[in-house]
């Protein structure tokens, strides 16, 4: 089966490879795993203003786990909090034509952009909470 | 090949237990009926197996996973014996027809079963309705150091030979020993692994199914997806290492 030219496109360049710190201001880090196949994905977003003004990836996988969070990261940019909640992995399958052996990939890429969102609110949530004592300053 | 061929493949198996699940509790081409036969009484047309049945029951065998390898490869080569396909080439189409399927069936069985990784695979795929859609925690450590090693693998990767020989060196023994503490890794998994097929078979073996034996029965079929899980994962990066950098 062949891959479609998108996919093909997206592994041979892949966009926003790489990582940001993990205990960066505004990022979020999501890791997750394929057990069927063992491919791992890490995806990461920063936020500024409630807005996803960068995002990165490693996959480790096949070709399709690579070109479906490439597109992720491509799609996540621009994006308020909220709107990158709402992408779907059939939006990915629909984009990059997959297979339906390959769905999972899509599934996987979804997952890591609500894991990556978890984690920055979660973030958020400590530093709000770590942050009441010095409510004083808070209109500075 | 054998213009007896029914006669005597059946004859073959007369020794083990012909309880196997037919399609249809009537002869597909005389409407008799044939209980629990491979072939019909009455007119001697091979019998299609039920599409339902499932690869443990199919070999004869408890739906246990340290199972009894002789028996399956004795129970595999009879039921071979009596629907291969070479006993029906000169047979009608429909005839043809259930003998490939009953043998398709029965390789995919018996591939199935020999692995005792698939095995415990298919295992928990024919529980898993009983256990839910089996969902396991991910394993939150085995990921970071994954990422952690496939970096450190780029980094090799990236370097020339000529340019940074010693780096290189240095970091092709690290990697090796990465491998091969992973490997110890997935050997204690293995191990881990065994010890739920143990549980799981003594569980099997025992009497009842109460609600009581189910919980404890779901509990090992969990554990086990998740050390599947944790095997695939280490089994790539393992493969990955030996690769780059042997």
């Amino acid at each position: 089966m062949a891959y479609s030219d998108k996919v093909i496109d997206h592994y041979n360049n892949p966009r926003n490879m790489g990582s940001f710190r993990k205990d960066e201001d505004g990022v979020g880090t999501g890791i997750v795993g394929a057990p069927e196949c063992g491919d791992v994905m890490k995806l990461q977003i920063k936020v500024e203003d409630d807005t996803i003004v960068d995002a990165k990836f490693k996959t480790f996988g096949c070709g399709s786990a690579i070109a479906s969070s490439s597109l992720a990261t491509e799609w996540l940019k621009g994006k308020t909090v909220g709107e990158a909640g709402a992408i779907k992995n059939t939006d990915i399958v629909q984009e990059l034509n997959l297979p339906p052996v390959k769905i999972h990939c899509s599934v996987l890429a979804e997952d890591a952009i609500k894991a990556a969102l978890n984690d920055y609110q979660k973030k958020g949530d400590a530093a709000s909470d770590a942050a009441q004592p010095a409510t004083s300053k808070a209109g500075a | 090949m054998n213009a007896d061929a029914p006669h005597a493949a059946a004859g073959r198996v007369g020794d083990r237990p012909r309880d196997l699940p037919m399609a249809r509790s009537m002869c597909w081409h005389c409407q008799s009926e044939v209980p629990g036969e491979y072939f019909c009484a009455k007119c001697v047309k091979v019998q299609p197996l039920s599409k339902d049945l499932d690869y443990f029951t199919c070999l004869n065998l408890p739906r246990a996973l340290n199972l009894d390898e002789q028996a399956l490869e004795d129970t595999f080569h009879a039921l071979s014996r009596t629907f291969h396909p070479d006993y029906f080439a000169t047979k009608d189409d429909s005839e043809k027809a259930i003998s490939l399927g009953n043998t398709a069936l029965l390789n995919a069985a018996y591939r199935t079963l020999k692995d005792p990784i698939r095995r415990v695979e298919y295992l928990i795929h024919l529980e898993a309705g009983s256990a839910g859609t089996i969902r396991t925690t991910p394993p939150a450590d085995l990921f970071d150091e994954i990422l952690e090693l496939q970096e450190r693998l780029d980094a090799f990767r990236a370097l020339s030979p000529d340019d940074a020989p010693e780096r290189r060196q240095t970091l092709r023994e690290q990697l090796r020993h990465d491998r091969r503490s992973l490997e110890d890794r997935k050997a204690q998994l293995d191990a881990r692994l065994s010890d739920q097929c143990t549980k799981w078979d003594a569980l099997q073996a025992g009497a009842g199914d109460d609600a009581a034996v189910r919980a404890q029965k779901d509990e090992i079929l969990t554990a086990m997806r998740a050390l599947l899980s944790n095997r695939t994962y280490v089994t790539n990066i393992v493969h990955d290492l030996a690769e780059t950098a042997g």
